[in-house]
């Protein structure tokens, strides 16, 4: 048995939303659990005192990252089947910096806003109902926008590709910076707390 | 040994697995084996083919997330095809650029020459390859040029009424009850058809993922 399951029709739309209702559900539990459902928990992230968020998706990331190669590598999972969206370099970086400001501001992202709402945060459930006006407005002006939404297409394109280095060794130099990144936040954290 | 905590336990060991990793090649995971009982079961199941109709529904609605192989010669390429399909011969197949992760739609005339090419790329590891059921001849009987039905119910004339639209819109007509027997007589529309059919371009693929 190999995955991607869905991919290779082992269960059909039907399981997969299930399958998706699921692990959504536990995405949610975990977030709540690392105090993801709470403004000013995510904010503190711009002000250097709590660094929680940094640490938790960084290590959902190597995670991610060490167990896709390695099942990969004993061949448990097909590489090749795993969809890799396009980058879209000049969008995706206005794209980040929108949610940047809107997460200074608002203090949530998307996700956590859902969080937020679901533990009975009353700025959560207003985020949320932006966060839907926003997609509505977005749609309405797409026809404006596709333009720019569908330049700098630089395809499927990965970070091994990007650098022409080994797959592996990206993987080693994100986990390294990861773990760099730990050891910097731990400090960064005991000075701007202590103020 | 030194006393760490959890945490720097855990980071030790994820830097241990990132070293390991340099050497490592995860692409070895992309090797392909036949299960012939999956892929009778697949044929079985009727899960390796979309009918000429349903097609059509896809191209009518705009949808962009499979790629359409034509794969009879390229004179009967040039003369019509389905629109949006690309002209890959047989013998091209294993060199195309088709990615493995895309939802493959291939037609050839009657169905067999599909069905090989379903097979070879079955082979290649492939999973998502379709064939279109009675490949172009039925794309003109079904769609082009669809047969009105010989009994007049209500649901009949409803389905018939449908395929008459679907047919107008790629530029056949419908065939009256008669008409059977005369389809080698059938004039194909011409070549133009393909471009006032709006395709949208291959380049958007299907969305997936947050």
């Amino acid at each position: 048995m190999i995955a991607p399951f869905f991919k290779y029709g082992l269960f059909g739309d039907e399981a997969s939303l299930i399958l998706a209702f699921l692990v959504g559900i536990g995405f949610g539990f975990f977030l709540e659990r690392a105090g993801f459902g709470s403004a000013r928990k995510l904010t503190a992230q711009f002000y250097l005192t709590d660094l929680t968020v940094f640490k938790v998706m960084f290590t959902a990331i190597i995670t991610a990252l060490l167990g896709i190669f390695y099942l990969s590598w004993i061949g448990w999972v097909d590489l090749s089947l795993v969809y890799v969206p396009n980058t879209y370099l000049a969008p995706q970086i206005l794209g980040g910096l929108l949610l940047g400001f809107g997460f200074i501001v608002g203090g949530y992202c998307p996700g956590t806003s859902v969080v937020g709402t679901a533990t009975g945060r009353f700025d959560g459930f207003i985020f949320l109902l932006g966060l839907m006006a926003g997609i509505f407005a977005f749609g309405e002006a797409y026809p404006l926008l596709e333009g720019f939404v569908n330049s700098t297409d630089l395809g499927p394109i990965t970070l091994p590709e990007a650098l022409h280095v080994s797959y592996g060794l990206v993987v080693f130099a994100v986990v390294a910076l990861a773990v760099v990144g730990f050891w910097g936040a731990g400090i960064v954290e005991r000075r701007f707390a202590a103020r | 040994m030194p006393k760490l905590s959890t945490n720097q336990w855990l980071a030790v060991v994820a830097l241990l697995l990132g070293a390991l990793a340099v050497v490592g090649e995860p692409y070895a995971g992309t090797r392909t084996s036949l299960d012939a009982r999956e892929l009778a079961m697949i044929v079985e199941g009727r899960a390796d083919h979309v009918t000429a109709p349903e097609l059509a529904d896809w191209i009518m609605q705009g949808q962009t997330d499979y790629r359409l192989i034509d794969i009879r010669e390229d004179t009967a390429y040039a003369r019509y095809h389905i629109p949006g399909a690309e002209n890959v011969q047989i013998r091209e197949l294993p060199e195309y650029p088709l990615f493995r992760n895309e939802r493959i739609v291939l037609y050839s005339g009657g169905g067999i020459h599909a069905a090989q090419a379903w097979f070879l790329l079955k082979a290649m590891g492939f999973p998502g390859v379709y064939t279109v059921l009675g490949g172009f001849d039925a794309w003109i009987d079904e769609v082009l040029y669809p047969a009105a039905p010989s009994a007049t119910t209500p649901e009949s004339m409803a389905e018939f009424e449908r395929a008459e639209a679907v047919a107008a819109f790629f530029g056949g007509s419908p065939r009256g009850a008669g008409e059977e027997g005369e389809l080698q007589e059938l004039a194909l529309p011409s070549v133009d058809l393909t471009s006032p059919v709006i395709v949208a371009p291959r380049k958007k693929r299907r969305k997936e993922g947050c």
